[in-house]
């Protein structure tokens, strides 16, 4: 799952590098916390959230074959 | 033949596949100089491309041999391998392939993915499972996927070729659904004498609703509301 959200991430964005995605596992919700350079903001949030809003649709599609709820943090 | 070719590609990988292509030969056969990497960008979108040096390797070549002394200016004096528009559509449609495959093995979907080109889009065919888990509730995790690759493909630079995803026939069946739900929302305007409201949909969704009925003389079309609630009206005419 964090292979699949950094892999998406930096396709998206213009600091590659700067990309990290932290697990916080839960019992029933793993939180995962993206981290991107502060100009790429607006290219993972979307306008009016549609990338950010793709993106967790993506990851729970995964993530209900594991049958586990997760959460997708962006983080300012 | 030329004794070696420069290639220019998104990436350095993309080149190197190129002038496996071109030579005809596997990786290992050939000889590759890195010229330019490229700017870092990660699928390549960025300004500068990569450009590789592609010969035969022999095996009198001494393959250790001192890249140094190959200054870039050389470039300038080779005809160096141009591009005509055909191979940047080429290289598009591959790349969006290997960024959709990428995603999928990673979602442990390893599907395979087929293209179909056409002049205003790619059309990305994932062979699924049956299961419909990539499809997802009225199509959205589809619809998010073709979101990503749009996204990251047009990054950059002027807006290309649309990429269209689509899997176990999923596109049509969905317009086939879509049409008949909107010529049975036109008779239940007709025979009410009221406009009927569609739930809210997506543009490529409303596309549809607006063309099935647009040939219908008793029914107007309309859209209402911002974002993600608009939706369409269907109001019939006064006069039927």
């Amino acid at each position: 799952m964090k292979d699949l959200i950094k892999y998406i991430v930096r396709a998206l964005v213009d600091n590659p590098d700067d990309v990290a995605v932290i697990e916080i596992k839960g019992k029933t919700t793993t939180v995962y916390e993206l981290h991107v350079a502060k100009g790429d903001l607006g290219q993972v949030i979307g306008r009016n959230g549609a990338t950010a809003e793709a993106l967790r649709t993506l990851v729970s599609a995964v993530s209900s074959k594991h049958k586990k709820r997760v959460v997708l943090d962006i983080i300012e | 033949m030329k004794d070696f070719m420069e290639i220019e590609a998104k990436t350095i990988d993309e080149a190197i596949e190129k002038a496996c292509r071109e030579y005809a030969l596997p990786r290992e056969k050939l000889n590759i100089e890195i010229i330019s990497e490229g700017s870092g960008g990660f699928l390549g979108i960025l300004s500068k491309r990569a450009k590789i040096r592609a010969s035969v390797l022999s095996i009198d070549m001494d393959i250790s041999g001192p890249f140094h002394e190959m200054p870039r200016s050389v470039s300038k004096d080779i005809p160096v391998e141009t591009q005509d528009v055909n191979d940047i559509d080429i290289d598009m449609a591959e790349t969006s392939r290997k960024m959709i495959e990428g995603i999928l093995s990673r979602m442990g979907f390893p599907f395979p993915v087929s293209i179909k080109e056409s002049d205003e889009y790619i059309l990305l065919n994932i062979k699924g499972d049956g299961s419909g888990i990539l499809i997802g509730k009225g199509g959205q995790t589809l619809d998010a996927l073709q979101y990503i690759v749009n996204k990251a493909l047009n990054k950059n630079g002027k807006e290309r070729k649309r990429i269209i995803l689509d899997t176990e026939n999923y596109r049509e069946k969905r317009e086939k659904s879509l049409v008949t739900l909107a010529r049975k929302l036109g008779e239940k305007a007709k025979r009410i004498k009221k406009p009927v409201t569609v739930n809210p949909m997506n543009a490529h969704d409303r596309r549809i609703i607006h063309l099935a009925l647009q040939n219908d003389k008793e029914l107007v079309t309309k859209s209402k509301g911002e974002g993600a609630f608009r939706k369409i009206i269907i109001v019939p005419n006064k006069k039927g």
